[in-house]
């Protein structure tokens, strides 16, 4: 399953009902459920805020392969977004030495199997790839 | 769909899906909490890293004046979050 969103918060929504739409159909189980709508949303909503140059949509493809499901958000016209930038956060540390934010990330890398982020220069495209092995 | 209310008690209660789209309903309830209370998650089926973020800032601001808060009824899914993101150290959960 493929589609194409709106570039806004408010279309997450939109995001979610065509992710149930696809949990039904491919028979996923609720824990693997909840793993693909964060996933996603996480993805999605750095999209949105951070590639704010980007085209009108950014395109969400879906599929089950064997026992992995094979995610992939595709956003065009966009600047090069390095994750390594990305601090990781101190999950070990006390309530002082910690601050809001910057768990999107660490939580997608670390409730999948695999993340991969590629970038092409002449269209300005980038895409992520995210494979989830099912549990059997 | 999410909802979030506080009953006589002051106990916060959290329903349906609390993703980056309802930040600005639960920051206008969470904004309002001054005391230590329980927020009950017992209708909540999911979460994301924008709620964690706002349920942190809460916590922090909280904690600065003694206060805090004691977090219920999290489903398996949502706890699994909770303790990827580290809030272990950060929130008493009652299990």
């Amino acid at each position: 399953m493929r589609r194409g969103f709106r570039r806004e918060i408010d279309a997450l929504d939109e995001v979610f009902r065509f992710l149930e739409g696809f949990v039904a159909e491919a028979a996923i189980d609720d824990r693997a459920a909840f793993t693909i709508n964060l996933v996603v949303e996480e993805l999605f909503t750095n999209m949105v805020r951070h590639n704010t140059g980007g085209e009108a949509s950014i395109e969400i493809g879906i599929e089950r392969v064997g026992d992995c499901l094979q995610l992939e958000l595709t956003d065009s016209g966009v600047e090069r977004f390095d994750p390594a930038s990305v601090p990781v956060p101190p999950v070990d540390a006390g309530i002082d030495q910690r601050r809001p934010g910057g768990l999107g990330l660490y939580l997608v890398q670390t409730m999948v199997d695999d993340v991969k982020y590629e970038y092409e220069y002449e269209t300005q495209r980038m895409r992520v790839s995210v494979t989830k092995r099912l549990e059997s | 769909m999410f909802e979030i209310t506080r009953d006589d008690d002051g106990r916060v209660h959290l329903h349906g899906r609390f993703d980056a789209a309802q930040i600005a309903s639960a920051k206008e309830v969470l904004s309002l909490v001054d005391d230590s209370c329980v927020v009950d998650f017992a209708g909540l089926s999911y979460i994301s890293s924008a709620g964690l973020g706002l349920l942190f800032a809460t916590q922090k601001r909280l904690t600065d004046q003694g206060r805090a808060l004691t977090l219920t009824h999290l489903n398996p899914h949502i706890r699994e979050v909770f303790r990827i993101a580290g809030f272990d150290n950060i929130f008493e959960i009652d299990e």
